[in-house]
């Protein structure tokens, strides 16, 4: 028998450093407006953090983009305004296990990948190097209504095994990544993103 | 009647060498490179004429056969002098007929007929006494008398449910023409009038964009829809996304050879002169692993070596003379990093430490690699087609993975080379890894499935060597 597992998991942490909010002011158009009973999650975000942030309209089956709702798997939110929220939804039958998880970050203020630690332990010794948190952009990037997406598909701490799609907005980083991972491949992982990013909707921070 | 060759192989057999799969879309997707004819046919099975080289990347790349295809078998014949040389004038006319049909070259049909240790111990084990060469640095190493051909083992990365096979015979057939292989593979085991019990058929292909287009495994895992096909890089010449048939990389000409580094005795003998040794495995690679765990610069770094300064996105990276590590390079990057590239751990090996010239006068200079490799990708689960389905884990369902097929010129050296890549390198150190640890790079994405070595005679021997020296 199936059964589900809500995941909490610590966010790795990436980036950091002060940086000052420079909340956009572009409309985005889009087609299907924030669902009403996600939005109060991401106005608070946007508020927590002073700046514009992405709130979704549509998520892949499985999951959904409430941040107070039971795939919540975690919101953290930097001193320097950065922000991570992420949701997932796990599934362990007969040893087989099947994972929806999806993350967005912001940056606000900032447009330059953040670094990440490598830690590589071999017989008690521990290497730590500081690399880019996404790696390996591809050659094609995705455009998806008024976003312009660079696709990641090497990526550290709680983005690992995902593919991640990067976009600036008005002096902003901002972030969508899901995991491949049964029951979603690479290209339906893809598939997913450009619709997830293409109905993302700014939310701007109350005044 | 007759002996129909269903009835010689086995309904399924038959139909698997006839049936080509998903390999009949290589040749709908790769035209065949630009090849040069042929000399003269030579003493060497495992040698290929004709086979092209370009320039990728500034590197000077050997373009490979499109198609591979690996038959192993287990014999029927009796061992019975008789049945033996019977079976052996069989054999040897049905190689001739092919020999007469096409040139030994990518354009033709490279065949390549290997013998395991079963076949020496069933069929003619005293003969194999006197004449099996033996390895003389290895028996220096380990203190006993320790033959050119021994059987395979496990390797530290290797899990514990890889395979060691016990096959007779395997036949390595290589071509830009998929029709040409299977034109071979059944002309060839046609004639073996029911001398055969094949075990596994082997399919394969490398190569392709050089000139930029969409290389041939990128093309295959795309049509299979293998996981992680979409990562692979649009010209990589293998799933794994690095050149890997560099000229520099491959051992030249007779270097493989028994007779050429002197690291073999033939026993007075010239009967397996210008024989080799030939492994072959079989392992699964975790595409999506590699490209969503690894960034360009980790697969750099645990390919190569670590810290190797290569534009983003290289994928033909030079492996020259010098550009060859030593134990010591390779200790030291393990020292900073805690990681090893791969080609670096087995260049130690893999390289020769001094000039050598040859018994025919070729001169092998310092670096100069010494296995011959023959790998190509596959999408068999493990195989094209097994004779034992449960046993093998067969799957219908396609795979990325490696047919990985490399002469040396003994078991020993393969040894010591693939071991090199787990950390143990040839002057003692061992680089504990955990198996299949991260810093091992390739080896935390591999999984082997099957293992085993054979003996490659001379093309004047290469039907059931010995076999008439058996009174």
């Amino acid at each position: 028998m199936a059964f589900i597992v809500l995941l909490a998991v610590v966010a790795a942490g990436c980036g950091g450093g002060d940086s000052s909010s420079s909340p956009g002011t572009t409309a985005t158009p889009v087609a299907a407006p924030c669902p009403k009973a996600w939005k109060a999650g991401w106005q608070r975000l946007a508020d927590d953090v002073g700046a514009p942030v992405y709130c979704p309209s549509w998520m892949p089956p499985e999951i959904d983009a409430n941040i107070d709702g039971r795939f919540r798997n975690g919101r953290w939110v930097s001193a320097d305004k950065s922000y991570l929220v992420s949701f997932v939804w796990l599934d362990q039958d007969a040893g087989v296990s099947r994972e929806v998880h999806v993350n967005f970050r912001g940056y606000p203020g900032k447009t330059a990948i953040p670094t990440c630690e490598s830690t590589h332990t071999v017989k008690g010794k521990t290497i730590r190097k500081p690399i880019p948190c996404f790696s390996d952009p591809q050659p094609q990037k995705r455009r998806l209504g008024d976003i312009t997406a660079t696709v990641y598909t090497a990526n550290q701490g709680i983005d690992e095994w995902h593919v991640l799609y990067a976009w600036q907005r008005d002096g902003s980083l901002y972030t969508a990544s899901e995991h491949v991972i049964s029951p979603y491949s690479y290209s339906k992982v893809v598939e997913n993103l450009d619709r997830m990013t293409k109905g993302l909707v700014m939310l701007q921070p109350s005044a | 009647m007759g002996l129909t060759r269903r009835r010689l192989l086995g309904t399924a057999a038959a139909g698997a060498l006839a049936a080509a799969g998903i390999y009949e879309l290589v040749d709908q997707l790769a035209g065949s490179p630009d090849r040069t004819s042929a000399g003269p046919l030579g003493p060497e099975q495992h040698l290929l004429d004709g086979l092209s080289v370009v320039v990728d990347e500034g590197v000077e790349v050997v373009v490979p056969p499109l198609h591979h295809e690996v038959v192993t078998a287990k014999l029927r014949t009796g061992t019975g002098v008789a049945e033996l040389r019977a079976a052996q004038a069989e054999l040897e006319a049905a190689l001739r007929g092919l020999d007469k049909r096409y040139e030994a070259t990518p354009a033709g049909l490279g065949v390549t007929v290997a013998w395991g240790l079963p076949y020496f111990r069933r069929y003619v084990a005293g003969q194999a006494r006197r004449h099996l060469p033996v390895d003389t640095r290895a028996t220096a190493t380990r203190g006993e008398p320790v033959r050119a051909l021994e059987d395979s083992i496990r390797f530290p990365s290797d899990p514990p449910e890889t395979i060691l096979e016990e096959n007779d015979v395997a036949v390595l057939l290589r071509s830009d023409s998929l029709d040409s292989i299977a034109d071979g593979s059944e002309a060839l085991f046609d004639e073996l009038d029911g001398m055969l019990r094949v075990t596994s058929i082997r399919r394969g292909f490398i190569g392709g964009g050089f000139e930029g287009a969409r290389s041939l495994p990128k093309r295959m895992a795309m049509a299979a829809g293998v996981p992680g096909a979409d990562l692979i890089p649009e010209t990589a010449e293998l799933f794994l996304g690095f050149t890997s048939s560099q000229k520099a990389g491959l051992g030249p000409t007779r270097i493989a050879n028994f007779e050429t580094l002197g690291y073999v005795d033939l026993r007075g003998s010239a009967y397996f002169a210008q024989g080799t040794h030939m492994h072959v495995s079989h392992l699964f690679e975790n595409l999506e692993a590699w490209y969503l765990n690894f960034d360009h610069r980790e697969r750099v770094d645990t390919t190569f070596r670590p810290g190797l300064d290569v534009p983003v996105q290289t994928l033909t990276v030079p492996q020259g003379p010098d550009d060859v590590q030593t134990p010591a390079d390779v200790s030291a990057n393990y020292a900073e990093t805690r990681r090893i590239g791969h080609s670096g751990s087995i260049q130690p090996s893999s390289r020769l430490i001094e000039d050598v010239k040859g018994p025919d006068g070729t001169l092998y200079a310092k670096g100069t690699a010494i296995p011959q490799r023959a790998d190509f990708n596959t999408l068999d689960n493990p195989f094209f087609w097994t004779a034992n389905p449960d046993g093998d884990r067969f799957s219908r369902d396609p795979a990325a993975g490696l047919h990985f097929v490399v002469f040396n010129p003994s078991s020993d050296d393969f040894r010591r080379n693939r071991m090199a890549m787990d950390g143990v390198l040839p002057d003692g150190t061992v680089l504990p890894f955990e198996p299949r640890s991260r810093g091992q790079g390739f080896n935390a994405v591999l999984q082997t499935t099957h293992r085993q070595n054979f003996l490659v005679p001379p093309r004047v021997h290469r039907s059931f060597p010995l076999a008439e020296l058996k009174a």
